[in-house]
């Protein structure tokens, strides 16, 4: 019930984020690139609940519109990395022999590669952008899915379910689908739900290393990053987006947590 | 077993092959020229020639890569174009320090994850698993970026127990440990919950459970054996990730290891080194990839290894 | 913030906090600015340069020009290398023959390639002797520093690892990406210096930089603070702060081939619609001076009277709509054009890339900001590929830098006409400037062309970077160069009052 009660409160986090999101606009009390130079790194004040970055800009509508970047770089890398993830795990899961062979050597060659590198090449070459960014993230975001997706397929298929399934000639899919994708779905939500939240992070990692999003669209990340250098002076500035970042991680965990025990085929 | 370390061992050379044909075709594909970061702005063009000579630059990319795979199997990565010095020697003075680093941070995550997980997952749903799930999710939603300050503000600015950065005896390793294991012990905690919780449900749990098993014994014996197959999977997929994302750690901390170099090294579009320093952390990555395999099997006898 | 015990320089030691490490002290090699300055403190130069740059003498007694391809140097007697050795003309010989050898890849070739040959005229005394008049001879020798023959020969390949110099300091450590540890040089020829040592500590992250200085464990910082924390640190009572105007020139670059930019009207409009003044007060918190052009006033060869363009947007929306490019809505969300404009990943510079974003929407260009990784950022400036970028000019000292930068023939890949300015009247001035050895005749030719430059404008001048230091209050003596060099560290003591 509890477990259930929390799943619904991290749902009502996300709903809250997406609707947000969509209509930042209306919701935003400024225009989040409006400058005053005047006002920079001035602490919250009555006018500006969360106090003003560097260039005077409204913190507040600066997250509000950030919420933008942060959700769609998370559900998107998450979605198609998992997406992807699952099947070619799967495939080289339930093929033993030269394709598994191949899928993990390739694993192996991107896992063993620096993703730093990767999105520095990346950016460089297609130039810096959102979708560069969510590109990036994908060519490694993948392949930790596709690995626990193998190993759980490893241990699932020797189950007796699975093994007489497979002895009344049922056709690969449907094994894959109906009997062992099912099974391994917890591991895979608990991983996607860190997953959104690290996506997330590794945006705004990219910011600190300055290759996230370009100037002036704001994202939680690139404003953490910029305000870090003001830590001593104006804490404002890390406090409100790494509090944003936390309240979006909580949620998707929550649901995260709800949707485990709910699809749980084994709960009796 | 012994037929399938050596067969592993031998896969490494593949891996090991593809990774460095995959970082010669970037590091040299992507804009930007060694010669004229290193020669700065005010260099002339002829310097830049004659150096790009110099430095075998000017040969078409096939001839290089030639030479490149050739050294390297020679045991010979090159020499740095910028400090002159051999990249194994400027590899074999900073990977250790990276492997301190992360090795530390490990064995950090691990004894704050493991105890934390199965707490959690045997007291499903009480006060402290909500209590510790709650800050295994402060510690994953925290970058490193902002957490690594925010330490050594507290720390050791306002306490003064530990160096604030550099690499000068055991004090000055805790604070970059915490700030790169936290996230890794939050994910680990999380995995070892959901996973014991998984295992604990299974019949044969329960069947333990019914036989009159104490409890201590059905969870350190059966449940959490079992358990540990998707969080091995886990820490070693996180410590490849450490491994290369120990960079902002080493940047914050100035701590002198492999990330502060690879990142310089790509910055400045060193080749050699940023050869070198990928194929360090690949081959690393490749070796503990192996050990988790191994492991694998050893709790979990279904699987065969082959 | 409750501070625990304040640690100040003990023993004679100070700690410098440095953003990146120094690649290589080898004076022969050197480019980076860090290594440069601590090379500097390591060997002494034939020539160094007085507060307006021109060359004076520093370890030779004088040097002569009996003509104009011909430079007769003699040095000073007694000059001992730290390992006892004394420093003789066949030291300078074979430090520039190394230069020249191209098997020994020095990347200061260039910069030398003029020299015909190099003849020792006995123990003291030098001469070179060049293939043609070439006006920055002197400057350039300012940056080599004299390596000792005899050493070198045996150890060539690790020379950099152990540095034997000249200079006031000897090398005692250097762990790369750590800390460089340098010691007094007891028996330096222009007197002792009065530290015993100097640590310079590796810190890429200013945040830390800061922090470290704040404890203590830091003495001095230079430069790369961010400006917004300097309030912080004025509150501080352990700390002094020193500014002094630099000549590290900041500025905007346009690409002339591009068909919007290369009519004059719209860089005038930019160039008027750029409140600079408003950044170095609100961003840069005043620790920059606007600029007029490359040369700083520092420069014997600065030219004051030069057209400058005052913050106006009238002015800007003008010349914008006497070039045919109308603004169909007036302040309406409708642009006149869309321009990008590039710059590399530094915080500060990105932060002033949206200002001036937001100054030139206002008179109705739209800009874009791409900021790139600095290796990529500087191949496509190099390439041309680039509509407007900003970057800096770093310790410009001879005039004839103007050649690398504004004469038609040093179009990338020769040199760094970015923007592919092409005029051949600048282009005749540059290259009788640097044949010409008369000081007042050069500087006659130098003021024509910074001014013909601030009229066709090829680039927006910007400012020129105020360098600070932060250092401890105990530390005296140290003084601030335009340049950010650390050589007054030689006369630097330590007194707690």
């Amino acid at each position: 019930m509890f477990q259930n009660r929390l799943a619904v409160f991290g749902a009502c986090i996300i709903g809250t984020l997406i609707f947000v999101a969509i209509f930042a606009s209306y919701i935003a009390p400024f225009d989040p690139c409006e400058q005053s130079l005047e006002g920079g790194l001035t602490p919250p004040s009555k006018q500006h609940l969360l106090g003003q970055d560097g260039l005077g800009r409204d913190n507040l509508s600066r997250i509000i519109y950030g919420s933008r970047i942060s959700i769609f770089v998370g559900i998107s890398v998450i979605g198609i990395s998992l997406l992807l993830g699952t099947l070619i795990g799967c495939i080289a899961g339930y093929n033993p022999g030269w394709i598994d062979e191949l899928f993990m050597r390739i694993v192996d060659i991107l896992l063993a590669f620096p993703g730093i590198l990767l999105a520095i090449a990346m950016t460089a070459v297609l130039g810096p952008s959102l979708n560069n960014i969510v590109l990036a993230l994908c060519i490694t975001g993948w392949v930790g899915y596709a690995r626990i997706v193998r190993g759980q397929i490893l241990t699932v298929k020797e189950r007796e379910y699975v093994v007489a399934a497979r002895a009344l000639g049922a056709n690969p899919v449907r094994i894959i689908t109906h009997h062992i994708l099912p099974n391994i779905l917890s591991p895979l939500i608990v991983e996607a739900t860190f997953g959104i939240a690290s996506v997330i992070l590794a945006e705004a990692s990219l910011s600190f290393l300055g290759l996230g999003t370009q100037p002036p669209t704001p994202s939680w990340g690139s404003m953490l990053n910029e305000g870090r250098q003001f830590l001593l002076v104006a804490p404002h500035m890390t406090t409100f987006p790494g509090l944003a970042i936390m309240i979006v991680v909580l949620g998707f965990n929550f649901l995260g947590d709800g949707l485990r025990d709910s699809l749980d085929v084994r709960k009796d | 077993m012994k037929d399938f370390i050596i067969k592993r061992m031998l896969l490494l050379f593949p891996v090991v092959f593809g990774v460095l044909t995959f970082v010669f075709l970037l590091i040299h594909l992507i804009p930007g020229d060694p010669v004229d970061l290193m020669l700065g702005e005010n260099a002339r063009a002829i310097d830049k020639e004659k150096l790009r000579e110099s430095l075998r630059l000017d040969e078409p990319l096939a001839v290089q890569y030639m030479l490149f795979i050739k050294g390297a199997i020679k045991g010979d990565l090159g020499e740095s174009l910028y400090n002159k010095k051999p990249v194994i020697h400027l590899i074999l003075k900073r990977y250790p320090e990276t492997i301190k680093l992360t090795i530390a941070a490990m064995v950090l995550a691990l004894l704050i994850s493991l105890p934390i997980g199965i707490y959690s997952a045997v007291k499903q749903y009480s006060f402290m698993d909500n209590c510790s799930m709650f800050f295994a999710l402060l510690g994953v939603s925290m970058p490193n970026f902002w957490l690594g300050p925010l330490l050594m503000i507290l720390f050791c600015v306002n306490l003064g127990w530990f160096p604030i950065s550099g690499d000068e005896g055991l004090r000055s390793i805790v604070l970059p440990a915490i700030t790169l294991g936290t996230a890794m012990s939050a994910i680990l905690s999380r995995m070892v919950r959901s996973s014991m919780l998984e295992v604990i449900n299974e019949e044969y749990i329960v069947t333990a459970r019914a036989k009159g098993l104490s409890e201590l014994r059905v969870i350190f014996r059966h449940a959490l054996k079992n358990a540990l197959v998707p969080v091995i999977t886990v820490v070693g997929l996180q410590f490849g990730a450490l491994l290369a994302g120990a960079i902002i750690t080493e940047t914050i901390f100035s701590w002198p290891g492999i990330g502060r170099l690879l990142i310089q090294a790509i910055n400045t579009r060193d080749y050699p080194l940023v050869q070198g320093c990928v194929l360090a952390i690949s081959i690393s990555y490749v070796l503990i990839n192996l050990i988790t395999d191994i492991a694998y099997s050893y709790i979990d006898p279904r699987i065969k290894l082959r | 913030m409750a501070c625990i015990k304040e640690s100040r320089p003990t023993g004679n030691t100070i700690v410098i906090g440095l953003e990146s490490s120094p690649t290589n002290l080898d004076p022969r090699y050197a480019t980076d600015a860090n290594s440069y300055r601590l090379a500097q403190l390591l060997y002494n130069t034939l020539i160094e340069l007085d507060s307006r740059f021109h060359p004076v003498p520093n370890i030779i007694k004088r040097f002569a020009n009996p003509n104009d391809t011909t430079y007769v140097f003699h040095l000073k007697e007694g000059i001992q290398f730290h390992d006892g050795k004394e420093l003789t003309s066949k030291d300078v010989k074979y430090t520039f023959d190394c230069i020249l050898n191209p098997a020994f890849k020095s990347p200061h070739f260039g910069a030398f390639e003029k020299i015909d040959s190099i003849v020792i005229l006995d123990k003291y005394t030098v001469k070179f002797i060049l293939k043609e008049p070439f006006a920055p001879f002197l400057i350039n020798l300012a940056v080599i520093g004299i390596v000792p023959k005899d050493d070198m020969q045996k150890s060539e390949d690790s020379f950099n690892i152990t540095p034997v110099g000249t200079g006031p300091f000897k090398l005692a450590e250097f762990l790369h990406d750590e800390r460089i540890v340098l010691n007094a040089n007891a028996d330096y020829f222009d007197g002792r210096p009065k530290l015993e040592r100097i640590i310079f500590k590796i810190i890429p992250d200013s945040t830390v930089r800061l922090l470290e200085l704040n404890q203590g464990n830091v003495h001095l910082l230079q430069n790369d603070i961010p400006p917004d924390l300097f309030p912080f640190l004025e509150k501080k009572d352990s700390l002094k702060i020193v500014k002094r105007p630099g000549t590290t020139y900041s500025y905007i670059g346009f690409n002339l081939k591009d068909a919007i930019l290369k009519d004059k009207r719209v860089r005038e409009a930019i160039a008027y619609a750029i409140d600079r003044k408003a950044i170095i007060r609100y961003i840069l918190k005043g620790l920059a001076t606007p600029a007029s052009g490359i040369l700083s006033p520092y420069n014997w060869a600065y030219e004051e009277n030069v057209n400058v363009f005052e913050y106006n947007k009238e002015k800007a929306r003008n010349l914008l709509d006497q070039a045919g490019l109308i603004d169909t809505d007036g302040n309406g969300p409708q642009m006149r054009f869309e321009l990008t404009f590039k710059t590399s990943t530094d915080q500060l510079r990105k932060r002033i890339a949206e200002i001036i974003q937001q100054q030139l929407k206002e008179v109705g260009i739209k800009i874009s900001i791409k900021s790139y990784e600095w290796g990529t950022f500087y191949s496509d400036i190099k390439s041309g590929n680039f509509q407007l970028y900003t970057l800096s000019w770093v310790g410009i000292t001879d005039p004839d830098v103007l050649y690398y930068i504004f004469h038609s023939s040093s179009i990338p890949p020769q040199g760094a006409n970015r923007g592919r300015y092409i005029n051949k009247r600048v282009n005749m001035l540059i290259e009788e400037g640097r044949i010409t050895l008369d000081m007042n005749r050069r500087k006659n030719i130098y003021s024509e062309i910074q001014k013909i430059l601030a009229l066709d404008i090829p680039y927006v001048s910007l400012w020129y970077s105020t360098n600070v230091a932060v250092m401890n209050k105990s530390i005296h003596g140290y003084v601030v160069y335009p340049a950010g060099d650390f050589f007054s560290l030689k006369d630097v003591w330590i007194e707690n009052d």
